[in-house]
């Protein structure tokens, strides 16, 4: 029988096994690179350079292969190498390759089917291999390898084949003229670390390499990750670019928003992202200053548009209800009022994208007035006198869902209000994200008449949206398809798949005008508010650009002042 | 004694395979783990098919449960969607001692998700735990030995402030009070978040620095209900005959309190800290996000939110297992402290 003194020695062991534990970074299996973490506890920082940003979210991945999560892939800037990267214009800048591949300069062929890429000189990995064509091809096999679970195969499924005719070039064949072509090549995985895993494993699923990328291209290098905890990048010595003027970024994972906003100005952190607008005051208070940049995201209503007639309201069909809908809405009020003006109404779906938003579209204004004459003339009027429009018996009655952003049900009982107020009745529904989007949720199964969610081209920067194909209706043989609006328009149809296939920009630009003016007159979508990513910058840090796509795309320029 | 103790761990057995069975339908239902896969961007269909059919998860809920439970290594899937099964699983199944791999962290093993954060989750816990019980069993005999005294009012008055307190109020408002505002009156001030300042590195004076405002948060929320339950208790117990007698003996007092009334007085109290140890495995949710500290709390939390199945399942399991476990040693040691208890047939 246990004594009680015995009790209480076990209890004071587990509590110090747990303290060392927890003090000797035990609870990782990453190896502690010499001349980190337990260096840094034993000599003064007073020189080293040590940034500190807060994210959200811990990551799921570090191979971007395996993650397809923002926070994972805007780390790749520190440690890994795209092909190009982009400003704060979100322009096109050669990284890995020596000039932006075009029809001019013979990079693409003229049938918009092959792709030739010529590497910078003296690239290679930070163990001081060089980084070749071989790995371009690894990358594109691996990532079409039915036996590695990656979490996107786009566009790599695309690809027919890749050459590799000398170290330096890269030769990228299509089966059609694939047109979103500067989509390739966000990330590489190292040939000479993960093929010999590959080989004897069969799959790259279970490499170290996944969560411990102790080999990259990029101006840091990766030094630890504790799960939930933090991540460190130190400067990579072998790094062919640049040096980055800071010694180390120091990534601390902090979830919760209050405690992100606590810790930016109480100084235990530099950066911080996916700031809440109604927090920006205090932050500004406190010294930070917090910048927006475009991404490609704006916040907006999709409308089920059953063209089959079989789902979802029969109000949404005509178009006159859905213009109705757009001069109804307030959008402005919502972007000074909830979002205090730090966002716009965004003019169309390429609204980040100035290029492809050419000419720019006009915008809908709020004219309830004019709403309620449209709703009139198209035949639904208030027959029965319950406050709500109908027409051959039907109700315009309208359910209105989207997940639990706060800021998404504050404006979601906004607009119930504006619409109520030309006689549409809206329903209210919220749902957990990964209920929404679910392939079995309420959205992908044509059970939500309004839809709101924050969404852009597919592949920004690029301007493609081939979920709006007809092909990509759900159906029981095809229950995965992207077409949660279940609209089949021949013309829209027709014009997306033209887009899709023209390499020549200016041609491009033609076609997305057509499909942006579709857009606007049959109101498919009516965008809310741009939805731009929020930074906070803390005091310290200098120099400090972002951009929409590559976010950390000058972050060897970046550097820190003072204590 | 030893036979009692085997047929309970027998029970357990089947218990925990209903258990078992009960959370793997609930969390199927639970949520989709691709919808999340595509980050900011919705899931590609031609991804959402390769990927539903490379996890498994077009199996059937019957299918996937027997695969968690003894593995697909004696069966063959089909990876490459070309209809025909090509390739042997390569899971055991938990029987097996093999939990699976995360789905969100891809091809790492449940096990070592939930071993990298679980010492940081026992390191918070077991700290509170002995805050608590420590701090109530001291307020609760003081406040028992002097009833309805001014100390007594004022104690009880602010555990109950405290108690009725939500978590997240305790917790943000100390880290502000004495993290923001300290710092900005020039005052010493305590860290927000995490474990450690990365300019000084994972020391253990860091760790311990970074839990004091967890500690504390969590402290203040359970103490009012332990202080509470070891001051009736002890009330009870000192109105008992035999410590009027042991008073009468001319015992001293420090022994009369400590040896004879609270050795009976903390029975009950043994019954509720070992219903509440099993759950110091799950962390604390809601202080863990707060304070960005990493534990099995968040863990669960941001794997459930995405709907890692393996993973979900394996903190729940192990839960249930410690449950199991920690009720059979409350009898232990209930019978140890009351010689009256004995479990021989």
């Amino acid at each position: 029988m246990l004594k009680r003194p015995v009790l209480n020695t076990v209890l004071a062991i587990l509590i110090v096994t747990s303290l060392i534990l927890s003090g000797c970074g035990g609870a990782t299996s990453t190896p502690i690179v010499p001349g980190n973490t337990p260096q840094a506890s034993q000599t003064p920082e007073t020189e080293k350079k040590v940034a500190t940003f807060i994210f959200t979210q811990d990551f799921d991945s570090l191979n971007p292969m395996y993650s397809n999560m923002w926070f994972s892939a805007v780390t790749q800037q520190l440690w890994n190498c795209w092909a190009w990267v982009f400003d704060n214009n979100n322009e096109p800048i050669p990284y890995l390759v020596t000039e932006m591949p075009s029809i001019q300069n013979g990079g693409i062929s003229a049938d918009g089917m092959t792709f030739t890429l010529h590497l910078k000189d003296g690239l290679k990995w930070s163990d001081n291999v060089p980084l070749t064509s071989e790995d371009f091809r690894f990358t594109w096999a691996m990532h079409t390898d039915p036996k590695n679970t990656v979490a996107s195969a786009y566009p790599y499924d695309k690809m027919t084949s890749v050459e590799t005719p000398d170290a330096q070039t890269v030769v990228i064949h299509f089966a059609d003229p694939f047109a979103p072509w500067i989509i390739m090549w966000k990330g590489l995985v190292p040939a000479h670390i993960l093929q010999p895993i590959y080989d004897a494993e069969g799959t790259l699923d279970n490499a170290d390499w996944n969560m411990h990328p102790t080999v990259g291209c990029g101006p840091y290098n990766f030094a630890e990750w504790e799960t939930g905890s933090f991540a460190r990048f130190t400067t990579n010595d072998n790094f062919w670019g640049t040096k980055p003027k800071i010694d180390e970024i120091f990534i601390r994972f902090v979830p919760d928003d209050a405690s992100q906003i606590a810790a930016l100005t109480a100084g235990d952190g530099d950066l911080g992202t996916f700031i809440a607008y109604n927090d920006i005051p205090k932050l500004t208070t406190a010294g930070l200053n917090v910048v927006t940049q475009p991404s490609g995201y704006d916040e907006g209503l999709f409308f089920l548009d059953d063209t089959a007639n079989k789902i979802g309201s029969p109000g949404l069909r005509d178009v006159a209800v859905r213009q109705a809908i757009a001069m109804a809405i307030d959008r402005e009020a919502i972007n000074r009022d909830l979002l205090l003006g730090k966002t716009k109404v965004p003019a169309s779906y390429w609204d980040s994208l100035p290029f492809y938003n050419n000419p720019a579209q006009k915008n809908y204004t709020y004219n309830p007035v004019g709403a309620n004459a449209l709703l009139d003339q198209a035949g639904w009027i208030d027959s029965n006198n319950d406050g709500t429009r109908d027409k051959n018996g039907v109700e315009l009655e309208l359910t209105y869902g989207t997940t639990v952003r706060e800021i998404r049900q504050d404006v979601q009982a906004v607009i119930k209000q504006q619409l109520a107020a030309v006689g549409i009745k809206i329903d209210i529904q919220t749902y957990a994200n990964d209920l929404y989007f679910s392939q079995d949720g309420p959205a992908a199964q044509g059970q939500i008449d309004i839809m709101e969610w924050s969404d852009g081209p597919s592949g920004f920067p690029d301007p493609d949206i081939y979920y709006w194909l007809c092909s990509e209706i759900p159906t029981a043989d095809y229950p995965a398809g992207g077409n949660w609006f279940y609209t089949c328009d021949p013309d829209l149809d027709a014009l997306i798949q033209l887009q899709s296939t023209q390499v020549d920009p200016t041609a491009r630009q033609a076609t997305i005008s057509q499909i942006n003016q579709i857009f606007h007159d049959k109101v498919y979508w009516l965008g809310l508010w741009q939805d731009p990513d929020v930074w906070a910058i803390g005091p310290r840090l200098l120099n400090v650009k972002f951009s929409g796509v590559t976010p950390f795309f000058n972050i060897t320029e970046w550097d820190l002042t003072g204590k | 004694m030893t036979r009692y103790f085997i047929r309970r761990f027998l029970q357990g057995i089947p218990l925990l395979f209903i258990i078992s069975i009960i959370l793997f339908v609930m969390m199927m239902n639970m949520g989709d783990p691709i919808a999340t896969m595509g980050g900011r961007s919705m899931v590609r269909p031609e991804d959402r098919a390769r990927l539903t059919r490379q996890l498994g998860l077009d199996k059937p809920i019957y299918v996937q449960y027997i695969y968690w439970l003894i593995g697909n290594d004696w069966t063959k899937s089909d990876l490459d969607g070309d209809g025909i099964a090509e390739t042997t699983g390569t899971r055991r199944g938990i029987l097996r001692g093999d939990f699976g791999t995360s789905l969100v962290n891809r091809g790492v093993p449940v096990l070592q998700v939930i071993g990298e954060r679980l010492p940081n989750t026992l390191i918070l816990m077991l700290a509170s735990e002995v805050v608590v019980v420590l701090g109530a069993l001291l307020v609760g005999i003081y406040s028992a030995l002097h009833q309805y005294s001014a100390f007594d009012h004022f104690i009880t008055a602010a555990l109950f402030v405290g108690y009725s307190m939500p978590i997240f109020f305790i917790a943000l408002l100390s880290m502000y009070i004495f993290a923001v505002l300290f710092k900005r009156w020039g005052l010493p001030y305590l860290p927000t978040v995490g474990m450690f300042d990365p300019q000084v590195g994972k020391t253990t004076g860091q760790v311990l620095l970074h839990m004091i405002l967890p500690v504390t948060s969590m402290s203040i929320v359970s103490f009012a209900s332990y202080s509470r339950y070891i001051r009736s208790t002890m009330l009870e117990v000192m109105g008992q005959d035999y410590i009027r007698t042991a008073k009468s003996k001319g015992l001293p007092r420090p022994e009369i309190i400590f040896v004879h009334a609270l050795k009976n007085a903390s029975l009950p109290i043994v019954t509720v800290v070992g219903l509440d140890l099993p759950f110091l495995l799950g962390g604390a949710v809601v202080t863990e996000r707060i304070f960005a500290w990493p534990g099995t709390g968040r863990l669960f939390l941001d794997h459930v939110s995405r709907g890692d199945l393996p993973v979900v399942m394996g903190i729940l399991m192990l839960i249930a297992v410690a449950v199991v476990v920690f009720q059979i040693l409350t009898d232990v040691v209930y019978a140890w402290l009351d010689p009256r208890i004995r479990y021989e047939s």
